[in-house]
């Protein structure tokens, strides 16, 4: 049974449809990737999510509750971080922690908030004032509250943007340990593709405010055709030319690498091809489609 | 509503506050110029013999008592305006706590405060012109706790402008009682204004309380019943307030937290 379950949501701003009935649900332990091209609506989805925003129709149930009539209720097990969300930034790490733990029913909640700074290693940080703090240790403890109690469904919006690589990777380790430990349920928005790739089960795009697509992050990057061949070539070059001509596809020449857009089903027959005319090389590589190509096809594709 | 959130909510802005010198400081900076200016200006004319000390009893009494309406108005709207600032509203309602319970604790900070300041203030008055406003009694814990309620009232429809319009119009987070003042009659009888004026008084609860301190110090003292209709009138105003805010808190969710801020 799904721990969320959206249906038919929109939203219009003055007339503006930004949210134009989308449908989706999450699993409980699954991580959902939102993604899609600025103003595609995935910081309203979100904000509709957590109750923060009003949507002009549809529905969002979440562990089998209606949001519009049990948001109180309903996020006692959720919660959620944003870097585009402060905290007050006179108080310090602890007593923002503090007060914010509060807002839940925590069992034991000194034990907890200890846990929470060995964690997130906020140990050095502590006592100091968020308004003292990088823009990364700030999203380290922003990411350190949305944990406090311990939420069964997070939503985190761009949750490693401004961590160096090190800590980002760790908070990535973390969240991927999270659900496997806990059975948490993910969703999140990121534009750092690799990262989505690395944690999500499935990506839901998001485009002109409809969902343009939903599926595994492989399944996704395989809806791309084409994949790029690169050989450093030895011996016959202009017979590889005619054999482009031929098959009319793209090439890019760039210090002595020749790049050959193709699609993917054809490279067995394309190389096969290459050994007949005796065209050789001293290097190959292939690189298949990924999530970021079938991302950017989609961002700039209009009549998609 | 839960007592463990309104705690969480106490504690937030009880950090903020011990961190934050200017709000610190402005619990007691403000009574103290007021009393100050005042206070010596009433000693000169006591002295010059245009005031006895009852009147000046009735002044300084009336910048102590006002301290209640200021503070119930200006700790709903600056707390609102902090979190504006701050863009933390989004934290605080993304969490269970409920509007009401956000409001609640605004409301409860500022008896703390206006406690605090108005014991300060009371103190000030004796030591420097020993002018005891305690000598009007346990009255005061009444009139007190109307004036409150008249602050809350300004409180909640500023807060409600601010979320709707957002901070552009924060001025009014701190003047907004100081519109109303005229008709209060905080520092003169009611019966000195025009009479339109004293028929718009008639509909300022606060105004009673003032009239009814400045009788009691003139030896007239005013039963409590006499409060009851005001009170009720300041009540019928909090729960028009009420609504209004919690309009405008709907209003602003359809167009998300976010866009206030």
């Amino acid at each position: 049974m799904p721990i969320l379950e959206v249906k038919n949501l929109t939203k219009t701003f003055k007339s503006t449809p930004i949210i134009k009935g989308i449908s989706f649900d999450v699993a409980e332990g699954e991580i959902l990737g939102i993604l899609g091209p600025n103003g595609a609506g995935k910081t309203t989805t979100l904000q509709m999510l957590l109750g923060i925003l009003t949507p002009t129709s549809g529905s969002i149930s979440i562990f089998g509750k209606d949001v519009a009539t049990n948001k109180s209720n309903i996020l006692e097990s959720v919660n959620f971080s944003s870097t585009y969300v402060d905290m007050p930034w006179r108080l310090s790490v602890k007593e923002n922690l503090t007060w914010s733990s509060y807002l839940y029913m925590i069992p034991d909640r000194k034990k907890r908030l200890k846990q929470i700074m060995e964690l997130f290693r906020l140990e050095k940080i502590w006592n100091l004032p968020v308004a003292a703090l990088s823009a990364g240790q700030k999203t380290r403890v922003n990411l350190a509250r949305s944990m406090v109690n311990y939420p069964r469904l997070l939503l985190l919006d761009e949750p490693t943007a401004s961590l160096d690589p090190e800590v980002a990777s760790y908070m990535r380790e973390f969240f991927a340990r999270q659900r496997e430990a806990y059975n948490k349920s993910i969703i999140l928005t990121s534009h750092n593709m690799s990262e989505v790739e690395e944690l999500c089960d499935r990506v839901l795009i998001l485009k002109d405010g409809l969902v343009f697509d939903v599926d595994t992050p492989a399944n996704l990057a395989k809806k791309i055709e084409d994949c790029y061949l690169s050989l450093r070539l030895t011996k016959n070059a202009s017979k590889l030319d005619e054999l482009i001509r031929r098959r009319k596809l793209v090439i890019t020449v760039n210090e002595g690498i020749t790049r050959i857009e193709i699609k993917e089903k054809m490279l067995p027959l394309f190389l096969y091809e290459l050994t007949k005319l005796n065209i050789q090389y001293s290097e190959i590589s292939i690189d298949k489609p990924n999530l970021e190509d079938y991302f950017m096809k989609v961002a700039k594709d209009k009549s998609l | 509503m839960k007592l463990h959130r309104l705690w969480g909510l106490f504690l937030r802005y009880y950090y903020n506050l011990l961190r934050s010198y200017d709000r610190l400081t402005d619990m007691f900076f403000w009574p103290v110029v007021d009393l100050l200016m005042w206070g010596l200006t009433s000693q000169y004319l006591v002295k010059t013999g245009a005031l006895n000390n009852n009147i000046v009893l009735a002044l300084l009494g009336g910048i102590i008592l006002w301290i209640f309406p200021w503070r119930g108005q200006y700790e709903i709207t600056v707390s609102l305006l902090e979190d504006l600032w701050n863009r933390n509203l989004v934290n605080l309602f993304a969490t269970p706590v409920k509007f009401i319970e956000w409001i609640t604790t605004l409301m409860l900070i500022g008896i703390i405060k206006a406690a605090v300041s108005f014991a300060f203030a009371s103190m000030v008055a004796i030591l420097l012109y020993q002018t005891n406003i305690y000598t009007l009694g346990l009255k005061l814990l009444p009139w007190a706790g109307l004036l409150i309620v008249f602050g809350w009232v300004f409180g909640l429809l500023v807060s409600g402008i601010i979320l709707r319009y957002g901070t552009k119009i924060q001025t009014l987070a701190w003047t907004a009682i100081h519109l109303i003042s005229p008709f209060v009659g905080v520092y003169y009888s009611i019966s000195t204004l025009p009479a339109w004026a004293q028929r718009v008084a008639a509909y300022v609860p606060a105004s009673y309380v003032f009239e009814a301190m400045r009788s009691e110090i003139a030896g007239n003292p005013v039963p409590l019943s006499a409060l009851l209709a005001p009170f009720l009138l300041c009540v019928f105003y909090l729960v028009i307030a009420l609504y209004l805010l919690i309009r405008s808190y709907d209003h602003i969710l359809k167009r998300g937290l976010i866009s206030v801020e």
